[in-house]
């Protein structure tokens, strides 16, 4: 059977202006879905989108190319699958001026 | 100092050379190599009701679980001490910043109960320098729960604070001069605060910066290497007997702790609560790096029930 795990990378965190989720290292995972939920209604227009990125090291990184929108429904996460990520995933961006929202993120991990 | 004990007479994990590291009791309870996954060992979190607001602000922002093969940046991937993965706590890079792990029991009966781990602790080699103030403590701890009493040993390994060793000299090539760091135990918790507005949750915040006491004969001098990419493997152990509700030793490699008796936090038994085993690891970092702490593999033995 294939080992899966869910992480919870950042919950109940309110974000704005430039943002990133802690390094999280996933060097024994195959495939990875990054789910993101706000809490709340966000504040701000919609649209805001953050980066996947990945890193050699856990501590430089670069875009791995997909990119995730900021829900604006409690009720509604967006996701992004993800493969062939190296060791370490997290997500990165900068939101608008005036976007602000109140955030949980989940790495969902299977071999 | 005594001297740690070896084992006697029948040893029973013979048959598995894993367990062959190990000093467990008769039955083991849980036997967790992580490369096989996070085994139970999950984020720890407060109480909270209605709302994650609830929360009270240390519980806040504790840290997931992660399973490392300790990739450095220098030299690459180490891997575990078995195998390639390790059980891998983080904090955030804030100082005074914690990351608690759990795994929760319950006793199946009153017993002696014997909690044994290889470790390794280490900042983020965020910085090309000896960075072996960076970690502030890490340490072990249990919430258990009989009939009439909550009890919780608590145990950390409080390395620098402040940027100054928790003990002894700073590091000196020209003098051979070693930072020691010292054992601390607490016998209390912060106060208790409702959560909510029903008035059936309550929370405390029990591994505060305050109120901990030197264990007696508890200075160690750590094998924390000379870069923060050089990781070495250590043990503790730690042994309860839920009967007496005593904990009759605390041991790091080979320092042996607990002539005297070893302080733990009680007070009356809660609701709900009848039974509980939990056991803990956390780390703690003193600067503005992330402090790891990694778990290779744990053992969780019991025997000696009548």
């Amino acid at each position: 059977m294939r080992q899966s795990h869910t992480a919870v990378v950042a919950r109940n965190e309110t974000w704005s202006g430039d943002v990133a989720t802690e390094p999280y290292e996933v060097a024994w995972a195959g495939e990875a879905m990054m789910f993101l939920r706000v809490l709340e209604p966000p504040d701000g227009p919609p649209g805001a989108r953050l980066r996947v990125q990945v890193s050699p090291d856990g501590m430089r990184w670069c875009d791995e190319g997909s990119t995730l929108e900021l829900p604006v429904d409690p009720d509604v996460p967006t996701f992004v699958r993800l493969r062939r990520f190296g060791g370490w995933l997290r997500l990165a961006g900068h939101l608008p001026d005036g976007v602000r929202a109140k955030v949980i993120a989940y790495l969902v991990l299977k071999e | 100092m005594s001297r740690p004990s070896t084992p006697t007479g029948a040893v029973p994990h013979a048959a598995n050379p894993r367990l062959a590291r190990f000093d467990p009791l008769e039955r083991v309870l849980y036997f967790d190599d992580f490369d096989g996954g996070t085994r139970g060992w999950t984020a720890h979190i407060g109480n909270y009701e209605g709302s994650l607001d609830t929360l009270l602000t240390p519980y806040a922002d504790l840290r997931p679980a992660q399973l490392s093969n300790l990739t450095m940046w220098d030299v690459g991937s180490m891997g575990a001490m078995d195998g390639t993965y390790a059980l891998k706590l983080a904090t955030r890079p804030v100082p005074g910043h914690m990351a608690i792990l759990i795994k929760r029991q319950t006793w199946r009966e009153m017993a002696d109960v014997r909690f044994e781990a290889y470790l390794a602790y280490k900042p983020e080699p965020a910085e090309l320098v000896l960075g072996e103030l960076d970690v502030r403590a890490f340490g072990v701890g249990f919430d258990l729960q009989d009939d009439e009493t909550r009890w919780m040993p608590q145990y950390r390994f409080l390395n620098a604070e402040g940027g100054r060793p928790a003990a002894g000299d700073v590091t000196d090539q020209a003098r051979r001069a070693t930072p020691r760091g010292k054992w601390q135990q607490r016998d209390a918790t912060s106060a208790f605060h409702t959560i909510g507005g029903t008035g059936r949750t309550v929370s405390h915040w029990h591994l505060a910066d305050e109120g901990w006491h030197d264990v007696p004969g508890g200075q160690q001098v750590m094998c924390y290497n000379e870069i923060p990419t050089k990781v070495n493997w250590f043990y503790l152990r730690v042994d309860l007997d839920l009967r007496r509700r005593r904990v009759t030793r605390l041991q790091c490699n080979d320092l042996v702790m607990g002539a005297e008796p070893l302080e733990f936090i009680a007070f009356a038994a809660m609701p709900n609560l009848r039974g509980m085993l939990n056991a803990f690891l956390w780390v703690q970092t003193d600067t503005a790096k992330r402090a790891f702490l990694y778990v290779d593999s744990v053992v969780l033995s019991t025997g000696g029930a009548a």
